[in-house]
């Protein structure tokens, strides 16, 4: 088996308090990241000349007006619009005017085309739908919102949902099914679905975290699902029928929280491989595991055999002494295995994951 | 635990929060042992939010219940009664102190004596929550009550 190493592609400063999350533009050479000091700064990224390295500056700050912290960014699919999740209850909308017809990075300021209203408490985490068309949010107020993207950036509120007990930490779109992940403060994850005929409801209540489930990230095939929790450990979730999942798989290796896992496709030789599994955590450390089809996936799909797995890389103190809020890898074709993580020492930083 | 160089003033644990010492959390990399007398003299004259009274007059906090090792501080204290209210407000007393006089690499872990409180697990979990935490300091009511709790331990031997 290969070994690999995660290796400092950049550091990017700016933000002036803890940096919560960051997301990739899945279109653009785009980097968001978002903070305690209310603000969203974006990233342009490019090959410097006779180098193979990513060289990344500073585009644009955008002062959201929100009243207090950022917590979390999204951005739709067609890379057009970013979503922000706020301590002060609200999301916010942002695109850049021209952004849907010109090129280069300095097109236009980045606006607020839509403010959505509704929850009660400090909002968590928002994303969209693979489609782009659903959007959905949550709060410590214990809902979740499932809204509608219509035309002109229109938002209608197609439902709310409220099964969690307890502040809910992190939404997640099933990555072709219109399925949604919701884990919460009350160790719980719950997935719903829509009823054509009715509203949206939960259809499954997935339980074995023994704390706070802080993320989840589902697998790009979208047969696993995977969760991060407050008990230290990532589970791993495989569905076993059309609306029932199962765990089947708990990977440990943190000493504190994890508060962040991203699924992405990786680059292995591996046929069987199930993509890259990156998480960061309250220790300090960012770990990178390869997860491989089980041996019946071909004549068993849905069994509840669960996925090979291997620690690939590993790397102590990503952000010095300080915690690691956030890990995405790069959604874009030929980035595969580019990470960006978020840390309370304010900062943003890249890493390419490379055999050692 | 004496301090070593990079502090010109004699090692009085109270240092750590002077103005002119904030340059203490500059260098990361060098560790400088901390005891759990040193981080009971920081938050032993926080108020208790509903007494005149301080934390180590009303025994809810004591040295002996403070652990430390190289980067983890784990503090554990006694609320006057196990339905006591303020529970969580005086854990996040403790919790604002700390995060504002110990060099970052400690991690701090706040946790009630167990059996002293009847919502013991709710408590806990919310104090060592660092998003619950973010959130609430962006509170002003409750920021303004933490900092009323901690005016004494601010001043205090200043």
């Amino acid at each position: 088996m290969t070994r690999f190493k995660i290796a400092k592609v950049a550091e990017l400063q700016g933000h002036d308090e803890r940096a919560w999350n960051i997301a990739w533009n899945p279109a653009k050479p785009l980097l968001a990241s978002c903070s305690a000091d209310k603000t969203v700064r974006l990233y342009h990224y490019d090959h410097a000349t006779d180098s193979p390295d990513l060289r990344f500056t500073h585009n644009t700050t955008i002062s959201t007006g929100h009243t207090k912290t950022v917590r979390a960014v999204a951005w739709s699919p067609s890379g057009l619009s970013l979503a922000t999740a706020s301590f002060d209850a609200n999301v916010g909308i942002w695109e850049q005017e021209g952004g849907d017809e010109g090129e280069g990075p300095n097109a236009g300021e980045w606006e607020c085309s839509s403010l959505l209203e509704g929850h009660e408490t400090e909002c968590k985490s928002v994303a969209y739908s693979s489609s782009g068309t659903l959007l959905a949010s949550c709060s410590r107020d214990k809902t979740v919102w499932v809204w509608e993207v219509q035309p002109d950036v229109d938002f209608e509120c197609l439902g709310v949902l409220m099964e969690h007990t307890q502040d809910v930490k992190c939404v997640a779109w099933h990555p072709h099914e219109e399925i949604l992940a919701s884990a919460s403060y009350d160790d719980t994850i719950r997935l719903y679905i829509d009823d054509p005929s009715d509203d949206w409801f939960c259809f499954a209540t997935l339980k074995g975290h023994e704390s706070t489930v802080w993320c989840v990230s589902w697998s790009p095939d979208g047969r696993y699902l995977a969760s991060s929790s407050d008990d230290k450990t990532v589970r791993i979730w495989k569905r076993v029928k059309e609306h029932s999942w199962e765990s089947v798989l708990v990977l440990t290796g943190h000493e504190r929280s994890v508060y962040s896992i991203s699924w992405g496709v990786g680059k292995s030789n591996d046929d069987a491989s199930l993509g890259w599994l990156a998480s960061a955590s309250g220790d300090g450390q960012v770990m990178v595991w390869e997860l491989t089809k089980p041996s019946d996936s071909d004549t068993a799909p849905m069994s509840s055999t669960p996925p090979g797995h291997s620690i690939i890389a590993r790397l102590e103190a990503a952000h010095g002494v300080y915690d690691v809020n956030a890990v995405a890898w790069c959604p874009r074709q030929g980035y595969e295995n580019i990470l960006a993580t978020a840390g309370d020492d304010c900062s943003v930083r890249v890493w390419k994951v490379i055999p050692e | 635990a004496k301090a070593t160089g990079r502090r010109s003033k004699p090692s009085k644990p109270e240092s750590f929060w002077d103005d002119e010492e904030a340059d203490v959390e500059v260098d990361e990399n060098t560790v400088e042992p901390i005891d759990q007398d040193e981080i009971f003299d920081l938050i032993r004259h926080i108020s208790d939010p509903e007494h005149p009274n301080s934390l180590e007059e009303l025994r809810v906090v004591s040295a002996p219940q403070i652990s430390v090792s190289e980067n983890r501080v784990i503090v554990e204290f006694t609320p006057t009664v196990p339905h006591c209210g303020m529970s969580t407000l005086i854990g996040l007393s403790i919790r604002v102190r700390l995060m504002q006089s110990l060099p970052p690499r400690f991690k701090v872990d706040i946790f009630v004596k167990p059996g002293s409180h009847q919502s013991e697990h709710a408590v806990n979990k919310q104090l060592n929550d660092k998003e619950r935490v973010a959130a609430a300091l962006e509170n002003p009511a409750l920021v303004d009550t933490v900092e009323k709790c901690l005016e004494k331990a601010e001043s205090w031997g200043a």
